[in-house]
């Protein structure tokens, strides 16, 4: 599913990865951890090209993403789920418009688009918010819209950025169920998080990442 | 995504109403102003066309006079005015040349089919007002324009006519340029939202099609203005050359179609090219 191999990153003369090599196979659960500026954003950014490696290649389902063109960033993005660290909610529209506007790229029909979204709204308890604009929610309320635009149209890679940073105990315990259902159902899923309490609440694999290399790749616990 | 585009654009244009309303005017006047010049213009040709061919004298001749009785004129104009230089006009281009210099006889000859076209002779000199001697032969029906005042007025005439042509092109070009700034600074405006829809795999014409219809809306409101006001205009100054006894200006089907495109497409044209150089930025 994803193949990094010999991946360096450099911003301004800082390399931020160094000498990265990983696998990923289709339908596993990966947690990404390691201190903060250890590269975990970087290196989820480099999987959906957001970033490009300063060397080394990077595939992703079978495609080389490290070169890109541009005319197929659009496609690369519609197989990826990315929940990001800073929400990235469009701000003047509602939670639904939100999810539907995602699934409109899909080809869904306006009327598709709104049933799957309400689906995955009520799935994450934001159905009754469905009108509101995000401002106008708390944090862990735009984190969960976030959630549910990554996840409705069930992706077969999701990808997550600190997804339970804006969180409670119970809604991250939450989110992680809901990550390993759809792991379950054969998605692959790559877990970005510091927080090491997630990592403990299941048994998956993880790579500790620390000064941009890779510590430990294993199950978690060690 | 074209419901997309038409909803999107409907939201930036309610969003910016009133730069829309200027965007439109500032396209429709100088659109206007040039259907209104090209009209006037085309009215005027044969008055602009004396300043260049200010040493032309055009005498029309009597329609009853046979063949040889003007070969006779003719030598005798030749004999008593050696420095005139006489030409008869062909049959061919007898009608255009005669509705060029006598506009007022547009009517009739449009009515009569040209069954019977008087006989026109151009003659070249150097002292126009010379040929004013002619007046007086029975074979002549009418002397053509010859005057300073002609020449004066035709010179007049196409300093407007080249005057207002500038006019009408700096303001488009200025118009042109604020649709590029408009669609500069909704991108701007826009960025964090644009780089949201990347990140989520929207395509570029998904982006870029809510600009474009934001753009050709204010633009197909200014080219029906343009073509209205051309319309009004042309018409109203046709009812005052008709009260001098001038003929009427006319604007034609065409004009007004290529004002209504232009109304669109420079302003489209203007937007693609803003888009191509802005809205490829990186995603963060």
């Amino acid at each position: 599913m994803i193949r990094l191999r010999s991946v360096d990153k450099e911003y301004d003369g800082r390399k931020v990865l160094r000498n990265l090599d990983l696998q990923v196979d289709a339908g596993e659960f990966l947690f990404v951890t390691g201190p903060s500026g250890a590269g975990k954003t970087t290196l989820l950014r480099l999987l959906y090209a957001a970033e490009r490696p300063t060397a080394g290649e990077v595939w992703v389902g079978g495609e080389r993403v490290d070169n890109i063109a541009r005319a197929r960033l659009p496609g690369l993005r519609r197989k990826v789920g990315v929940i990001f660290q800073d929400f990235k909610l469009l701000r003047r529209k509602t939670v639904l418009e939100n999810i539907t506007f995602v699934l409109r790229f899909h080809g869904l029909s306006p009327r598709e688009a709104h049933r799957r979204a309400y689906l995955v709204l009520k799935r994450l308890g934001l159905h009754h918010r469905q009108s509101a604009l995000p401002d106008a929610l708390s944090g862990g309320e735009q984190q969960r819209v976030a959630i549910a635009r990554a996840l409705a149209y069930q992706p077969r890679l999701i990808l997550a950025d600190e997804p339970t940073g804006n969180l409670d105990a119970d809604l991250a315990g939450e989110l992680l169920s809901l990550l390993c259902d759809i792991n379950y159902q054969g998605a692959t899923v790559i877990l970005a998080t510091h927080d090491n309490s997630l990592l403990e609440s299941i048994p998956a694999r993880a790579i500790v990442l620390h000064g941009g290399a890779i510590h430990y790749d294993g199950t978690w616990p060690p | 995504m074209i419901r997309h585009a038409l909803a999107e654009g409907w939201l930036l244009l309610r969003h910016r109403g009133l730069v829309s309303l200027f965007l439109a005017l500032a396209l429709a006047i100088p659109i206007g102003l040039a259907g209104v010049t090209l009209s006037v213009m085309r009215w005027l040709e044969p008055a602009v066309g004396t300043v260049d061919r200010a040493n032309v004298v055009a005498v029309l001749l009597h329609p009853h006079m046979g063949d040889a009785q003007r070969a006779a004129w003719l030598g005798s104009q030749r004999r008593d005015h050696p420095e005139w230089r006489l030409e008869v006009v062909a049959p061919e281009q007898l009608a255009q040349r005669l509705i060029h210099w006598f506009p007022y006889l547009k009517d009739l000859l449009e009515r009569d089919g040209g069954a019977m076209l008087p006989p026109l002779v151009e003659i070249t000199t150097a002292v126009p007002e010379s040929v004013a001697v002619l007046e007086r032969s029975p074979a002549v029906i009418a002397v053509g324009p010859r005057t300073p005042l002609t020449s004066l007025l035709g010179r007049v005439s196409r300093g407007l006519g080249i005057a207002l042509a500038a006019a009408s092109v700096v303001l488009l070009m200025s118009a042109v340029l604020l649709a590029a700034v408009w669609v500069h600074l909704e991108l701007y405006r826009h960025a964090d939202e644009i780089t949201i829809m990347r990140l989520v795999g929207a395509t570029e014409s998904t982006i870029r099609g809510p600009f474009l219809v934001a753009t050709a809306a204010p633009g197909l409101v200014a080219g029906a203005l343009a073509a209205l006001g051309t319309s009004a205009v042309v018409e109203a100054l046709s009812g005052m050359a008709e009260v001098l006894g001038l003929p009427g200006l006319t604007v034609s089907p065409g004009l007004l179609a290529a004002q209504a495109g232009a109304g669109v497409v420079l302003p489209l044209a203007a937007a693609v090219i803003t888009l191509m150089r802005h809205a490829a930025v990186d995603d963060e």
